[in-house]
């Protein structure tokens, strides 16, 4: 079975994440990148996947320079080659542009089944392997937990509302948006980096796929959140008191 | 007749026949000890080179040979009574170096050292009084080791030792009995002969049994690798520790050669001591058979029937062992050596290992909390940040920057650093040392953990780290060094000592009930006044931490610091000896699944010595001490760490306004 994982590199989880000056895109300088956590799971999902049944597990990543390192680490934890769209105005493009890409380069390869992570830690659209299933002509399953290979397809496990779960099966080929916490990730060896450095990494321009890679959708601006606190100190007695907060969980507030 | 009287008995002359004899005895006895110790010879040659081996300091070498070879000094601390014993045995031998050499030059006709010669009288006596000390000393490790039977010694009753023991018995008691009997009688060709035969029958038995140590542990302790817990690094692409045969050096087979098998190791391991798999000893031999049946060019994995990867990560790496030692073997290269193997190729799974790691792959901290908390924290206490004019860098580590009570040995300290008008910053950002990491053989993590706090410290031009965590101590300063060269690092408690005299005692207080920085940081019921006040001196006993004191020497400045305090009282074991808290070795975020925990069972020794309150020096001790002591309820005593015990006794308003540079944004 061949099995392409999408990774995306993203800013560190405990990241200071500052407003670049443009106001469109965040200050990098300062920034630690690490892999999409989302898309560890896919990673793992797909290793244990190729020591059950056996085959190739091809990593695809869009992204800058930077993002080689994290590929590395997907070699590391025992991908066998990897393919880097690279590209530094990827963070210009929208979810469709960058599927566009990504689904591309997975085409050349033919692969039995494509993961991706649920959603990205920095822009979380949560699009990308949607997007992807329908440019390749091919079924997909999001928030997946676990996949089992079956003699005519997969079996996938989906998590519902609840703590419900469906279990569907699929024909291959697919693509699956992989949920976290579905399995437990694997810690990268010495042996494994090592290894890494003799694996294929493969790096295409985004002209190569033949894409035009114009955003349908244009990020205008980007703002921190408001940080609001309004306290408001209710006077009275406390029977009148009581009365006034009534009324505004009410009518203010309608949360009750 | 009287005793000065008395002189050796010899037989006089020789047939030619029985100088045949004997010339072909002794060439019979030595070809069969050689055609036995030449193959080990062999495996320990055919080894790999150790990769940081250097000689130097030649001078320490041949002190602790002195030390600990010649004079037993080791062998007798550690076990006043049989160590003192085998000293006799020792000495006893190194005196009959020369009556041997001539035993056997008189069997051949050219004795040079005359019964009735004034050097020859005085030697032997000299020999009789150690031959007289040797046959005690032998007999009473003969009566320990088939009587007494202390479980270190293993379960099974070995009979060569048996054997050898009465070997050397009769060597001794035959040398005796020649002051006896006449010269040139028949008796004294029988003695002689009799303690001929002993010696040669003795030569070929060495290799094959533990008695091998006679011969290797004087070079083992020579060869040491020249520092505690020293582990080496590894070299070239294909080293991930100790994975196969071929992975075992030099060093470390001569080591598991020289084991002799007297099991201090294993009465000093926590692990085994409550109740788990490992036994350092079993570690050792297992890697002598599997020297003895694969050899050292061996591709077969080491951990497997020959080792035990579940024994090899419940070592909390406290170091007992290798301290305890008497023939030099450095078992924690070895125990690290194994795990490095299982982490650095992947073959270790474990839940909570996998988490710490990725905890560390991921984010800063071994608690994988989020940065921002440490951040948060340093702007609570008001710590200024490192900028190059402050004296010491504070290193907070791990604990001290996210574990609740690390925090407020942190703040107390931070205190009495302002106290003393020292000036001090913390680094905006900090990485764990990779302390858990290194001991637990993840060398990829340790190594990036290793770089980028190196990294950090260069940025900020740091001189000087002060922390209060010897982990950290002993991981800057010892571990960093393969990748950089770290900054000059002290324990807390290095500090304080060297300012006891500036520091408050107890009962000098003179505003009651000052708030601490820490305070908001507290649990409920915060920390008791010092009962000083109340009903006498306080008595503290002081927990000895493994990495301040076996890593680092240090046993008095920690205890000079908390005298301060109130009387300092000893646990029954304590400085070299001190029980490990069960921290070390990574463990703390293993999780200890088998047997007792090792914190209840310390935790119990230091309860029992009726102090009032334990004294800690290290934020891991003081963890696994509060989870142990929650159990003993209102009966147990405080557990607080030097930097508390002093800082309580500082006067309430200790903060002077120019100590107070606020966090800038």
């Amino acid at each position: 079975m061949k099995i392409i994982v999408c990774i995306k590199q993203v800013p560190e989880r405990d990241a200071q994440v500052r407003i670049a000056s443009s106001g469109k895109l965040i200050e990098e300088s300062d920034l630690q990148f690490a892999m999409n956590e989302s898309d560890a799971y896919a990673l793992e999902e797909a290793l244990q996947l190729k020591e059950k049944n056996g085959g190739e597990v091809v990593v695809l990543s869009a992204g800058p320079e930077r993002a080689g390192t994290t590929i590395r680490e997907a070699l590391a934890k025992g991908a066998d080659r990897a393919i880097q769209v690279e590209s530094d105005s990827l963070n210009q493009l929208d979810a469709l542009a960058v599927a566009q890409l990504l689904s591309a380069a997975a085409k050349q390869e033919s692969p039995d089944l494509v993961l991706t992570g649920l959603q990205s830690d920095d822009l979380g659209y949560g699009q990308t392997g949607v997007i992807m299933a329908e440019l390749m002509g091919i079924p997909h399953a999001s928030l997946i937990l676990n996949v089992e290979k079956t003699d005519t397809g997969i079996t996938v496990k989906r998590e519902l509302e609840e703590g419900w779960f469906q279990s569907i099966d699929l024909p291959l080929p697919a693509v699956l948006m992989i949920q976290s916490g579905g399995t437990k990730l694997r810690y990268a060896t010495l042996m494994g980096i090592k290894k890494a450095k003799t694996k294929e990494l493969r790096k295409i321009s985004a002209a190569d796929l033949g894409q035009s890679a114009a955003p349908a959708a244009t990020l205008e601006k980007i703002t921190q959140p408001q940080k609001q606190k309004s306290t408001q100190i209710i006077p009275g007695s406390p029977k009148e008191a009581a009365a006034t907060l009534v009324e505004k969980l009410k009518f203010e507030v309608r949360v009750i | 007749m009287s005793l000065l009287s008395a002189t050796l008995a010899e037989p006089q002359s020789f047939q030619t026949w029985e100088k045949l004899l004997l010339l072909s005895l002794i060439l019979a006895s030595a070809i069969l000890f050689f055609r036995r110790f030449a193959p080990i010879l062999d495996r320990i040659l055919k080894s790999r080179r150790d990769p940081s081996f250097t000689l130097a300091p030649v001078g320490k070498r041949i002190w602790d040979f002195f030390w600990e070879v010649l004079c037993q000094a080791k062998v007798i601390r550690e076990r006043p009574l049989p160590g003192l014993a085998h000293a006799f045995v020792f000495w006893g031998f190194c005196a009959f170096a020369l009556v041997t050499l001539n035993h056997f030059a008189v069997g051949l006709g050219f004795g040079f050292l005359s019964p009735e010669g004034v050097f020859g009288r005085f030697y032997s006596y000299l020999a009789a009084t150690f031959a007289a000390a040797c046959a005690i000393g032998i007999f009473g490790l003969f009566v320990r080791r088939f009587f007494v039977r202390p479980r270190w010694l293993g379960q099974k009753v070995s009979c060569e030792s048996g054997f050898i023991a009465a070997l050397i018995f009769i060597l001794m008691v035959t040398y005796l009995a020649a002051f006896a009997v006449k010269s040139a009688s028949p008796a004294a060709s029988a003695l002689w002969w009799i303690h001929t035969l002993s010696i040669l029958v003795f030569l070929p038995i060495i290799p094959h049994t533990k008695h091998l140590h006679l011969v290797l542990s004087p070079a083992t302790i020579f060869l040491s690798r020249g520092g505690f817990s020293k582990i080496p690094p590894l070299v070239g692409d294909e080293d991930f520790g100790l994975v196969t045969g071929k992975d075992l050096t030099q060093l470390t087979s001569l080591q598991a050669y020289s084991c002799v098998e007297c099991g201090r190791c294993t009465e000093h391991c926590p692990a085994n001591n409550t109740g788990k798999e490992l036994n350092p000893k079993e570690i050792i031999l297992g890697l002598r058979s599997y020297l003895n049946d694969l050899g050292p060019q061996s591709e077969e994995n080491i951990i497997g029937k020959y080792n035990s990867l579940t024994a090899d990560f419940q070592c909390t790496t406290c170091g007992a062992c290798e301290f305890q030692c008497p023939v030099g073997i450095e078992h924690l290269p070895i125990i690290i050596g194994l795990r490095r193997g299982a982490v650095n190729t992947g073959a270790w799974e474990d839940e909570h290992g996998a988490k710490l790691f990725l905890a560390l792959e991921r984010g800063s901290n071994a608690l994988g909390m989020s940065t921002g908390e440490r951040d948060k924290f340093i702007q609570k206490q008001a710590f200024p940040i490192f900028d190059g004019s402050q004296e010491y860098c504070l290193w907070l580590g791990c604990m001290g920057g996210y574990d609740p009570k690390g925090r407020e040995i942190v703040a107390d300290f931070a205190r009495i650093m302002n106290y003393l008008g020292t000036s001090f910053g913390v680094l905006r950002k900090e990485k764990c040392t990779g302390d858990p990491v290194r001991r637990l053989g993840n060398d990829l993590l340790f190594q990036q953990l290793a770089e980028s706090n190196l990294e950090t410290l260069a940025q900020n031009k740091v001189k000087k780290i002060i922390t209060i965590c010897p982990h950290c101590v002993r991981t800057i300063q010892e571990d960093w060094k393969e990748f950089g060269a770290p900054p000059e690092i002290e324990h807390h408690s290095e500090f304080l000592a060297r300012f006891a005299d500036k520091l408050p005692k107890a009962g000098a207080r003179t505003t009651l009930g000052a708030p601490s920085m820490a305070q908001s940081d507290r649990a409920i019921g915060g920390i008791p006044e010092a009962p000083s006040s109340r009903s006498g001196k306080e008595t503290i006993v002081y927990h000895d931490p493994c990495y301040l004191g076996r890593y680092r020497n240090v046993y008095d400045e920690p205890r000079a610091v908390a005298s301060l305090a109130g009387e300092v009282v000893e646990a029954s074991r304590s400085h070299e000896r001190s029980f490990c808290c069960g921290a070390g070795g990574g463990l703390v975020f293993l999780g200890e699944e088998t047997g007792d925990r090792v914190s209840h069972t310390r935790v119990n020794e230091l309860v029992a010595t009726g102090a009032s309150t334990i004294g800690t020096a290290c934020p891991f001790c003081n963890t696994m001490f509060r989870d142990a002591l929650a159990e003993k309820g209102d009966a147990a005593p405080q557990l607080l760490d030097i930097a508390q015990l002093t800082a309580r006794n500082l006067p309430a308003l200790d903060n002077k306004p120019d100590n107070q540079p606020r966090l800038s944004s």
